[in-house]
């Protein structure tokens, strides 16, 4: 069956305690909506709906799934759970929040707190790639925060992408869309495939997934780095395996990068899984390390200029 | 424990892939299983389905991280794969209730333990032989144990794929288990259908896997078999794992050291169509404890 798109709750709908505001997203496993609470507190509301599956008609609520279809909606729920029960376990401000969890239009829905901003790839969108390295290396240093606690739990993303990094307004990261951590049980049933990215996915990703680990989700942040210089990702792993056409960022974009930013990501983007940073803290140190000297002597100088009123005040 | 494991399944010739594998280990034990639907059968690829599942899933819940008595998990869980069979049959008023054959194999504390049922098999290969293998339950061995055939000729037999037991079937079927084989540095486990085996024969499967190294030595097998096989050859499937001293050197190793007690790795080879309708149901009731589960730990850590 082609993948019709859903059509989502009615604005207004009251969804238990929950009233739907608009749609935010309507992807193929998943709609989100913003939604108030019933302290009018705006939250995001993840709707479980494979479209491949379930249809839901313009005026219901109920969406119709076929008899033949039930068992693999059914199994396609343990995945969505598997979100939740990941999300589930994690606090950390670089991660997204789930506050509840229920069913309800023989479907389940995630409550996750309603973030203001807009997805990286979003800004990649504007940009058409080209963004500043600063804004890289203080993006991806928050987010390898959240990554940290992600991989301390035992789990990994797998599905770390541009459109899963949300940029808060404030300008912090927080990652969204746990939809992979689903982890290797789930090996893609027929129907429900929105899994990896071309792209951002590393080459275990297709083959070989009991070499998964958090060097996997390296590999990810890598590929979003090149991808918020570029403006696009960089080749398929999977056809990277077969003929790599992957030209290192330091020749790519040589000049307009500091060399380690651009060594860094190179070193993420290796297929060989054990050449590349073997956890977000070493990817982290690595990011931490080089900052942009223009910012380098601007600190310099404020530095000095606190020196010097400092000095001044104590004379 | 440490280990290297592969495993790939192919279509072959055939229009459906009807064999099905699977591995899944926790921090002290290993299984791995194969099993080929019978294609003679209706849906014989949900049976193969079902059997790989079903097994699989028991040893997520038995396994803490050590599975209490190996034999009596594989007896068990191979048993109560063909009721789960059975069950789907009735449920949805099969006229003819899917068959597979099955292979199972655990690996607890360095011993191997296996069963079988029908004509998938089991090779324990060490220092570039086959040192043991199962016995198929299917007409053409018995010929072989009468005397009247050859060994290598069991391959080629036009009446190869008779077997007299398996999963599926109206009496319950005959598990035969195995002794216990305690592992060696180096020594590589195989299982496979008979797409896999037919075309290849033992001693050229030993061989090709003297080094141990099944990320590589699997998958050369597996093109000889294809093109030996022919334009009509059949799926063939392998789960294959080459054992490891706790203290060997680096290299593609698995090792489950740093596993939690309570974690476990799966991987099961691509749910056909048919196999995604055979997906255990999820029941009104798990939706309801999953949910609560959720619901708790967001409770318990939103400080
Ligand atoms: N907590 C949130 N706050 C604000 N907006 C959100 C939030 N979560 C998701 N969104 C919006 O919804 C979009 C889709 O979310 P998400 O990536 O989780 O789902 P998806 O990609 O549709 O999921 P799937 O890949 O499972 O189909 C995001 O790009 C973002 O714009
Ligand atoms: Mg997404």
């Amino acid at each position: 069956m082609p993948s019709q798109a859903n059509q989502p709750l009615p604005d207004g709908y009251q969804l238990q305690s929950y009233r739907i505001m608009k749609m935010l997203s309507c992807g193929g496993f998943s709609i989100v909506y913003l939604a108030h609470d019933e302290n009018d507190q705006p939250v995001a509301i993840k709707e479980y709906l494979p479209s491949s599956l379930a249809l839901r008609h313009e005026g219901d609520a109920l969406p119709s799934i076929s008899e033949e279809n039930l068992a693999t909606f059914r199994y396609g729920m343990k995945c969505f759970f598997e979100e939740g029960r990941a999300l589930a376990r994690l606090s950390h401000p670089n991660v997204v929040r789930v506050l509840n969890f229920f069913r309800a239009n023989e479907t389940v829905y995630l409550v996750m707190r309603y973030e203001r901003g807009r997805t990286l790839q979003e800004y990649i969108q504007a940009r058409k790639g080209a963004i500043k390295e600063n804004f890289i290396r203080r993006v991806f240093t928050l987010a390898l925060n959240g990554l940290r606690e992600v991989h301390a739990n035992k789990l990994l993303h797998l599905d770390l992408k541009p459109a899963n990094i949300y940029i808060r307004n404030d300008g912090t990261p927080v990652l969204i869309d746990f939809g992979a951590a689903r982890q290797t049980l789930v090996q893609g049933g027929f129907k429900l495939n929105p899994m990896y990215t071309p792209g951002f996915a590393p080459p275990e990703q297709y083959k070989n997934r009991e070499l998964l680990g958090p060097w996997s989700d390296m590999y990810s942040v890598g590929a979003s780095m090149f991808a918020c210089i570029a403006g696009v990702a960089p080749q398929a792993s999977d056809l990277r395996m077969e003929k790599d056409r992957y030209v290192a960022a330091t020749q790519l974009f040589a000049g307009r990068y500091s060399e380690q930013l651009l060594e860094t990501i190179d070193w993420c983007l290796q297929l060989d899984h054990l050449k590349r940073p073997q956890s977000a803290m070493a990817l982290q140190k690595v990011l931490l390390r080089e900052r942009d000297p223009e910012i380098a002597r601007k600190k310099s100088f404020v530095l000095n200029l606190r020196g010097a009123l400092s000095r001044l005040a104590r004379h | 424990m440490k280990f290297s494991i592969y495993q790939e399944s192919r279509v072959g010739g055939r229009r459906e892939n009807q064999d099905r594998v699977a591995y899944c280990y926790s921090r002290d034990a290993v299984v791995m299983i194969v099993a080929d639907g019978m294609g003679g059968h209706l849906h014989g690829e949900v049976a193969a389905q079902i059997a790989v599942q079903f097994i699989a899933e028991a040893f997520q819940r038995e396994a803490t991280p050590k599975l209490a008595d190996p034999v009596r998990f594989l007896l068990d869980s191979i048993t109560n794969a063909h009721f789960a069979i059975l069950d789907y049959a009735e449920v949805r008023r099969l006229l003819e209730t899917p068959r597979t054959t099955c292979v199972a194999c655990v690996v607890q504390d360095g011993v191997a333990y296996w069963a079988h049922v029908g004509d998938s098999r089991l090779y324990l290969v060490r220092d570039g032989r086959v040192e043991m293998q199962t016995k198929d339950h299917s007409r053409v061995q018995m010929l072989v144990d009468l005397g009247r055939l050859r060994e290598e000729a069991v391959g080629v037999h036009p009446e190869r794929n008779k077997i007299f037991n398996c999963l599926g079937q109206m009496t319950p079927p005959k598990v035969e288990l195995s002794r216990r084989a305690l592992l060696r540095h180096g020594d590589t486990i195989v299982l496979c259908t008979d797409g896999f085996w037919g075309p290849l024969g033992a001693r050229e499967i030993g061989e090709r896997l003297a080094s141990g190294d099944v990320m590589h030595g699997v998958p050369q097998l597996m093109d000889l078999a294809e093109a030996r096989g022919g334009a009509e050859r059949d799926n063939l499937s392998v789960v294959a794992m080459t054992w490891a001293d706790e203290v060997a050197e680096a290299g593609s190793w698995i090792s489950t050291l740093a596993m939690e007690t309570n974690e476990k790795t799966t991987k099961l080879s691509d749910w056909g169509k048919a196999a995604g309708e055979a997906q255990s149901h999820l029941t009104d009731d798990e939706i309801e404890r999953a949910i609560d589960e959720i619901r708790s730990a967001i409770r318990k850590h939103s400080g």
